[in-house]
């Protein structure tokens, strides 16, 4: 029990101790602190996954009827595992990043705020518990985005201000019917409507569901609510825009997990217009997130329309329903963290060293950088969905779920689209590697340097590259471990 | 008859003559004085607020022990002493807050007349509170009128003195009207005293006679009260009022002075016309939809805003708006949600203002947006203080504003007529709060170029700490809203 409390609190703590100390010249206390809090942060969660077991926490009473309370069951597991993994990389490489950023301590203090914040979000056990954190991140992560305090990025924090405020807003609209016609609010395998509530009220709360599902799809980019994403990664300093991409997006996905299997059930939604209408939108914004990216010269842009396209794929998994789509998209929600984390420090690392932003300046590259540049390439190869790499085990789950689903028309009409997408994935990133490892006859070999970026940058793209390897070689004890908890919910 | 039952009467009556006694003291003594009565009333409120739990039950309290038809009244159950607990608390602390400007503001001559009329002040606002007798009612809300108007009017430049005839005329209104309707409310039912006069409303309205002359009484009463706390179409005058007095005086008018009007309407409906009979009425349609515009236009009007004091104004209306929702709901639900609504909004609202006049004066006094950019690191409990106030007012849970929005929802839900508008205008509302909180919020945090003077704590202490209490209270109503709430559906059950 307390190690949950712990390691919630302690991470805002000392990201709010941060905040509040005095800013001093020497960086290196700075570092030092902060490196001694992640990984205390990181002990604490891991601590907290082993010894809480699976015992409900209530923290106290916001009203009677609505008690914040902490649980950890396998979801909560799967997602704070992978945000520890992914902040802690992350971190590291913002030690060295953040040499030529300002307000060095303002960042850190929210960094570590946000990581509470989602580790919090992982533990939920309530609908209502999970709104307050979702607030909060929005709160907490927004200065993250505002770093650089230009008119673009206060623009751009705006922007993720109102759009995730209308979400938060539509979910808690739901909230109110839930708490009216469910049994309970507290999240439970299979969903908490009542067979009387749900026949006697069924319209309204397929409406409810719907709102519900949009107003947490904006934290994920759903299609039409995704125009506040690629305007706000990027602006962020460049581990900020990985973990915005990688984990804090995924608090979205969470909130649909949530809502769809532990709230209203998946037998509830199933077959109905909420299901059908939701996919329409999920495959619309899978090809348009491909497609924008395609067509995006500016590379962290690139990687923010990216991520619009692949959290769809997630939430296809999710929206099809069916055992088999839902471990591809438990999948794919722990591969694209590791791959879209890699990538976003991988561009990162060449603005750090070179300063170039498009990536028709990135001729040569691989020639400069070799090693991250293998990195990014693998990566890549990943998020297409290339054998051996993760990306390819979790489509094949996705595709295959869906074609087994026995849904009319989105049956196929599903996996050919991720195929299309997959090929559009494959157009936008791979000329990097074209461009970077093949600089063509005209390219100055003479000027070449190595520009190599220090230890502290290259071995947490490393890590991340190797586990989005390690996923896709060794899937069987994850995939197992998934399908226990799906038998639960479906 | 217990001892304690005498506390209302106490407590009105040592506030009124502090007030006389002032008159002759100088401005130091009459601070004092001022204080100690606050702190006293605030005491015996307390007190009583304890044993009426003891007891369960509500009591009239006779004045003089004359009976009822000559005699005046005084009523006391958990609401009332709950809420003149709390007026009393939000006055000390807005005073507090603003004691340092107050002293910068107002001519040394004039203080110990600010505290005569702050005692007068808070003399009505518990006769309202406590009163049992309409036109006992309708007297100390002119005294009410009078005494704000000279709290606007004190800190003397051209602005203040236009708000203050505005205020004068738009409430001169407002209580002619209440008169109004209590006169024909007298002519049909021939009683002051809400007690009786239900009882006749009740029998009138069984028999079906003079259906109209009673409908338009109540249209009077509401529209009147409505008038002085500033409902959507009639609140032309009130952001001159807040935004240009001295910054205590208008965190009491905005939390304190039309709440009063509005508990005084509250009582009305229960004790007076009767819940029923004012539910069947359309007039509470009338409320609601007036409160939904409010919740809009004073957003609305919010946003457009360019001057920090008129924005938190502006957003007075919106809250306003939001009571009136509540009430128009027609819902006991409904209306213990409005209730709340009047203590979060008290404790945000001067919290607000408060924290915004320290925010301004660290930027040259200047009150436009371009000028506060980097106020929060120039003042750095002001900062915090205006960042917790906004986020109640946007409705972040852990804060007041959540669990009164919450409350609204959930007796939203419940009517089924009424669900659907509410609900849909409560979420644009509270984005259109996000918009300009939050830009207010984003902007104050924006480090400026030029480094201004930083304020200390140590130049600041009683500004600081009652900052911190504002907070401390915000945050307890927010995360233990559970025990004032049934205390609330408590008190109203006793209304009837």
């Amino acid at each position: 029990m307390q190690y949950i409390i712990l390691s919630i609190l302690f991470p805002i703590v000392a990201g709010l101790y941060l905040l509040i100390r005095k800013e001093s010249e020497n960086r290196k206390t700075l570092l030092l602190c902060t490196g001694t809090f992640l990984i205390i942060s990181a002990v604490l969660v891991i601590m907290a996954l082993c010894l809480a077991g699976g015992g409900m926490f209530t923290l106290f009473n916001l009203t009677d009827k609505l008690p914040i309370i902490f649980k950890i069951d396998e979801v909560s597991v799967l997602f704070s595992v992978m945000t520890i993994i992914i902040f802690l990389c992350a971190g590291f490489f913002s030690f060295e990043y953040m040499k030529h950023e300002e307000k060095e301590k303002r960042y850190y203090g929210f960094y570590l705020i946000v990581l509470g914040v989602l580790i919090a979000l992982c533990f939920a056990g309530n609908l209502i518990t999970f709104y307050l954190f979702f607030e909060m991140l929005t709160l907490s992560s927004m200065p993250l985005v505002l770093h650089n305090g230009s008119r673009e990025a206060i623009m751009a924090g705006l922007k993720y201000l109102f759009y995730s405020l209308c979400g938060a807003y539509m979910a808690l609209f739901g909230l109110y019917f839930v708490e009216r016609y469910g049994n309970t609010l507290t999240f439970s395998a299979g969903g908490v409507i009542s067979e009387q509530a749900a026949s006697a009220h069924g319209g309204i709360l397929l409406l409810v569901a719907f709102l519900m599902l949009l107003g947490f799809g904006v934290k994920a980019g759903m299609f039409p609510m995704h125009a506040w994403l690629p305007a706000a990664h990027p602006v962020a300093p460049a581990p900020a825009s990985a973990v915005l991409s990688a984990v804090i997006v995924k608090a979205g996905v969470l909130a649909i997990i949530r809502v769809v299997y532990y709230i209203f059930g998946s037998s509830f939604l199933k077959g109905t217009w909420v299901q059908t209408t939701w996919m329409i939108l999920i495959l619309l914004t899978i090809f348009m997130g491909s497609m924008l990216a395609y067509r995006e010269p500016v590379m962290k842009k690139r990687l923010a329309y990216s991520t619009v396209s692949q959290l769809s794929y997630i939430l296809f998994g999710l929206a099809v329903m069916d055992a088999g789509s839902v471990t591809g998209g438990l999948l794919h929600v722990l591969c694209h963290g590791f791959i879209k984390a890699a990538l976003f420090l991988c561009a990162g690392a060449i603005i750090y060293m070179t300063g170039k932003t498009r990536v028709e300046e990135f001729r040569g590259i691989g020639k400069e950088m070799p090693l991250l540049l293998w990195c990014y390439t693998i990566v890549s190869l990943g998020l297409i969905g290339i054998p051996p790499t993760g990306g390819f085990v979790s489509k094949w789950y996705l595709a295959q779920g869906a074609l087994s689903s026995g849904i009319p028309v989105f049956d196929w009409l599903g996996p050919v689209i991720l195929l299309v997408s997959a090929l559009l994935t494959a157009g936008y990133l791979l000329p990097v590697t074209i461009k970077g490892f093949f600089p063509g006859a005209d390219y100055d070999y003479n000027s070449l340097r190595k520009k190599e970026p220090s230890a502290l940058m290259t071995i947490p793209v490393l890590i991340l590259t190797i586990l989005s390897v390690a996923i896709g070689l060794f899937p069987g004890a994850v995939v197992q471990y998934l399908s226990q908890m799906i038998e639960k919910i479906i | 008859m217990d001892f304690i039952q005498n506390f209302p009467f106490f407590s009105i009556i040592l506030s009124m003559f502090s007030g006389i006694i002032s008159s002759i003291l100088p401005g130091k003594a009459a601070k004092r004085l001022n204080t100690a009565v606050i702190f006293v009333a605030g005491l015996l409120s307390l007190i009583l607020l304890i044993y009426l739990i003891g007891t369960g039950s509500s009591y009239t309290y006779m004045m003089g022990h004359f009976p009822a038809p000559w005699g005046n009244e005084i009523r006391a159950g958990i609401l009332e002493a709950g809420m003149a607990l709390f007026f009393c608390i939000i006055m000390l602390l807005s005073l507090f807050g603003g004691r340092k400007k107050l002293n910068e503001e107002v001519e040394e001559g004039k203080h110990n007349l600010y505290y005569i009329l702050m005692d007068l002040m808070l003399s009505s606002l518990l006769a309202l509170i406590y009163t049992n007798d309409l036109f006992t009612a309708y007297v100390f809300v002119e005294i009410n009128t009078i005494a704000a108007c000279g709290l606007i009017m004190i800190r003397q430049n051209g602005r203040t003195i236009e708000a203050a005839v505005r205020y004068m005329i738009m409430s001169l209104l407002g209580s002619g009207m209440l008169l109004m309707g209590i006169c024909m409310l007298y002519d049909l039912t021939g009683h002051l005293l809400m007690s009786n006069i239900s009882e006749q409303v009740a029998l009138l309205a069984a028999s079906g006679e003079y259906r109209i002359p009673l409908l338009v009484t109540i249209a009077l009463m509401s529209v009147g009260l409505a008038i002085k706390s500033a409902l959507f179409p009639f609140h032309a005058w009130l952001p001159d009022a807040y935004g240009y007095s001295t910054v205590s005086s208008a965190a009491i008018l905005s939390s304190l002075v039309s709440k009063g009007y509005i508990f005084l309407l509250i009582k009305i409906i229960y004790r007076v016309i009767g819940f029923e009979i004012f539910d069947n009425s359309r007039i509470i349609d009338v409320l609601f939809v007036f409160g939904l515009m409010g919740m809009i236009f004073g957003s609305l009007s919010a946003i457009k805003e360019n001057d920090i004091r008129r924005m938190i104004a502006y957003s007075s209306v919106a809250q306003i708006g939001y009571i009136y929702m509540g009430i128009g709901m027609g819902t006991a639900a409904g209306m213990a949600a409005s209730v709340f609504h009047i203590l979060s909004h008290a404790a945000t609202k001067s919290l607000l203002f408060i924290a915004a006049i320290g925010l301004t004066d660290v930027s040259g006094g200047s009150r436009k947006f371009v000028d506060l950019t980097g106020a929060a690191y120039r003042n750095k409990w002001a900062g915090v203080a205006f960042t917790v106030g906004s986020l109640s007012m946007v409705g972040v849970p852990l804060f007041s504003g959540f669990i009164s929005k919450l409350l609204f929802a959930q007796a939203a839900v419940q009517n089924n007529g009424k669900m659907l508008p509410a609900l849909i205008v409560l979420g644009i509302s509270t984005i259109l709060n996000a918009i300009y909180f939050m830009k207010t919020v984003i902007r104050i945090y924006t480090p400026a170029n030029g480094t201004g003077s930083c304020v200390t704590f140590r130049s600041m202490k009683l500004y600081a700490v009652t900052l911190v209490c504002f907070i401390v209270l915000n945050i307890i109503l927010g995360v233990s809203s559970q025990p004032v709430v049934d205390l609330i559906e408590q008190g109203l059950a006793m209304f009837s």
